[in-house]
């Protein structure tokens, strides 16, 4: 069983917070066991400017005894594509421990957005998601550096933040958020789209 | 625990006075209109559920958490981490009985609100926590004896003893007078000195305070805290850096006198303290330092005088953190060592998982079950089981074997609910978490790409690997099936690739 009244007031702290943390969470639907999460890059890092969005589901049930979130840790994954060691380039799985098997139910979604963004700061080579991007990051550092801001310019930039003006714009129209983001996800984007479908709805 | 901002306190008692005065009718009026809740301080959030602690448990790190929250929070398998600040242990602790009731005398409208809650889940879930008043949640007494008596078969002491209180309730409704009957009248305890701190036999050791304050509290129900809530279970004086036991007692770090056969034992309930010595419980701590700044000041300085620093010195090396070793479950794989009872812990100590022989008792009819150690079935404490079974003398124990590697291996796979309560281990009901267990094997199916069937064969491995954990940890080439499994099974075993 996911404990419900523990990610409702995760998710009003996290918004209270947004403005100091730049970490954001929304449910995917009115239903709170998928979420979308955001971290801005860390500055200084190739991956600064950049916002990535996190794909949050929140396991219902555990392992032998134990219940579900927060007993267990929540499932993320990068849907931005992101160029990092312990992110794969392919899937976006991340390889985190807290994310695994060092997860305390003391933790919050906040804390552990928190972590991924730090693990964008602090790549681990030695530890590897992705081995293809951990050799380049051992053995040709600049390149990777480059590749890291490329990606970052062409996928975290425009179309994440793209989506989220208009995600902004029509639920300013009146539409819950969770359904603007499906119907979005749905045309593929596109905003006249997604808006003459929620009208139609 | 996050201290980011500090509520003041003093806000919240002139709060809960002018809410004390009240009529229990608007309270209950109250509850139902479902108003935001009475504010609480940081310190006294529960790191895992976020809300107000109920029923808090102080783990020997000094870190606390709800009972239920810590219970849901432990690894039932193998050793168990503190969720704050991951300090290991595997003995499940008692309630600690003065947090209880000072959280009860801070913060009566959220904590009632919370006793009603977790009553609906436990009520939900088919298990309980041990009651130490049922007086607590007076909107709903009648609804309470039903939900009892329909549950279990065995009419309840306390049911009894509730409705005893109902009655008198409308007379004097002094929370204290029913509290001394369940205290007294539940498990024969009335002998034995409790560290409650609402008992009169401590209230009348305290010089101060005295029997003033006992009539004080026949005339109001709840009122401001006072020092007399606070007392050692050794020293009856104000706590001075409290350490809570296992069995949820409170001293003075310096009351605690350190036997030479190194073997604690509470003063109190004569229980046995595992793992040494107890870490400080700063928010305890904290808190007595802000609300009796005098008193605690005195305290140190007179502490200062009757001790030596070499004491503290000793004290110290005595601390000791708790630890299962991985030998426990090696040797007991290779059938030379005691063995390891998954999932089931002893109602008296709270080890969890019981390592040695498991006493199952025959006669207690809930369907947790009650279960001792050996060292607790040799030495039997008189306090209850702490899922409030109501384990009597007379009860008959039996030795439970562990269930084999295979015999767990079918349970975790089995789709089947077994209905067979009498076979199932002590703290778990089986009806509710084998279909999910089988279920999140499945789910798991998606990354490590298996068969139902095929899971058998890599637990097993994965209990191979988690004998020998250093190696399997830094390798990049482990199995991503077998460590699926594995991160549910072993703790400590590090990230994983999937």
């Amino acid at each position: 069983m996911i404990d419900f009244a523990r990610v409702q007031k995760e998710l009003q702290e996290c918004s209270r917070e947004k403005d100091s943390s730049g970490i954001r969470v929304s449910p995917k639907s009115d239903n709170l066991a998928r979420l979308t999460g955001i971290i801005p890059g860390p500055l200084g890092t190739p991956y600064e400017g950049g916002s990535f969005e996190i794909d949050i589901t929140l396991p219902v049930i555990g392992f032998y005894f134990a219940d579900g979130y927060p007993f267990e840790p929540p499932k993320m994954k990068f849907v931005t594509k992101v160029w990092h060691p312990n992110i794969s380039s392919q899937s976006g799985a991340i390889c985190l421990d807290i994310l695994k098997d060092q997860w305390s139910p003391a933790l919050t979604l906040k804390t552990a957005l928190l972590s991924v963004q730090a693990l964008l700061s602090a790549p681990e080579p030695d530890d590897p998601q992705d081995a293809v991007v951990a050799q380049q990051y051992l053995r040709e550092y600049q390149t990777f550096v480059g590749t890291a801001r490329y990606w970052t310019e062409s996928f975290a930039k425009a179309s994440s933040l793209g989506v989220e003006e208009k995600v902004q714009r029509l639920v300013e129209m009146g539409f819950p958020d969770g359904l603007v983001r499906s119907t979005l996800e749905a045309v593929g984007g596109d905003e006249n789209l997604a808006l003459e479908k929620l009208l139609s709805s | 625990m996050e201290k980011e901002e500090k509520i003041n306190v003093n806000i919240d008692e002139t709060l809960t006075e002018t809410e004390n005065e009240e009529h229990v009718e608007d309270e209950k009026e109250r509850l139902d209109a479902n108003l935001p809740p009475e504010e609480f301080p940081n310190e006294f959030q529960c790191c895992v559920c976020l809300e107000l602690l109920y029923k808090p448990v102080v783990l020997a790190c000094g870190h606390m958490s709800c009972f239920w929250c810590v219970y849901n929070a432990m690894n039932h398998v193998y050793q168990s981490n503190c969720p704050i600040c991951r300090c290991p242990f595997n003995h499940f602790p008692s309630v600690c009985q003065l947090l209880h009731f000072l959280l009860l005398k801070l913060y009566p409208i959220a904590y009632k609100r919370r006793e009603r809650q977790v009553q609906e889940e436990e009520n939900e879930a088919g298990r309980f926590s041990l009651q130490f008043d049922k007086n607590l949640v007076e909107p709903m007494p009648c609804e309470n004896s039903d939900i009892f008596g329909n549950n279990q078969n065995q009419p309840h002491l306390e049911m009894d003893i509730h409705s005893e209180s109902c009655s008198k309730d409308q007379e004097s409704s002094s929370s204290r007078d029913s509290l001394k009957m369940t205290m007294q009248d539940e498990n024969g305890i009335a002998n034995k000195p409790t560290t409650s701190s609402k008992d009169p036999e401590v209230s009348r050791n305290e010089p101060n305070e005295g029997k003033s304050w006992i009539q004080n509290e026949f005339e109001h129900k709840d009122q401001k805290v006072s020092i007399a809530d606070l007392l050692c279970a050794a020293c009856k004086r104000l706590l001075l850096r409290p350490v809570v036991l296992n069995c949820g007692h409170v001293y003075c770090e310096s009351c605690f006198l350190i036997p030479k056969d190194e073997n604690l034992r509470c003063q109190v309930c004569k229980s046995l303290q595992p793992n040494g010595f107890p870490s400080v419980c700063l928010i305890l701590e904290q808190f007595l330092e802000e609300h009796f700044p005098e008193e605690y000041t005195e305290r140190q300085r007179t502490l200062l005088k009757e001790h030596s620093c070499s004491i503290q010195a000793q004290r110290d090396a005595k601390r000791s953190a708790a630890s299962m070793s991985m030998d426990f479950y090696s040797s007991w794989f290779l059938g030379n060592g005691p063995k390891v009872h998954i999932g089931v812990g002893c109602d008296y100590c709270g080890m969890t998982p019981i390592i040695g022989e498991r006493y199952r008792c025959k006669d207690c009819v809930e369907k947790i079950g009650f279960d001792l150690c050996e060292s607790c079935y040799k030495a039997p404490a008189k306090i209850p089981g702490r899922f409030n079974q109501q384990h009597k003398p007379e009860h008959q124990l039996e030795i439970e074997q562990p269930l084999s590697l295979s015999e767990f291996i079918s349970r975790l796979t089995s789709e089947q609910s077994d209905d067979d309560i009498s076979d199932a281990p002590g703290h778990t009901d089986d009806a509710s978490h084998m279909p999910m267990l089988s279920a999140s094997v499945q789910q798991d199916e998606g990354d490590g790409s298996q068969d139902p069937e095929d899971v058998s064969p890599s637990l097993i491995l994965s209990v191979d690997v988690s004998l020998d954990q250093e190696d399997d940890s830094d390798d990049p080439n482990d199995n991503i099936s077998s460590d699926t499994i594995n991160q549910g099974f072993n703790p400590v075993n590090s990230c994983n690739y999937s």
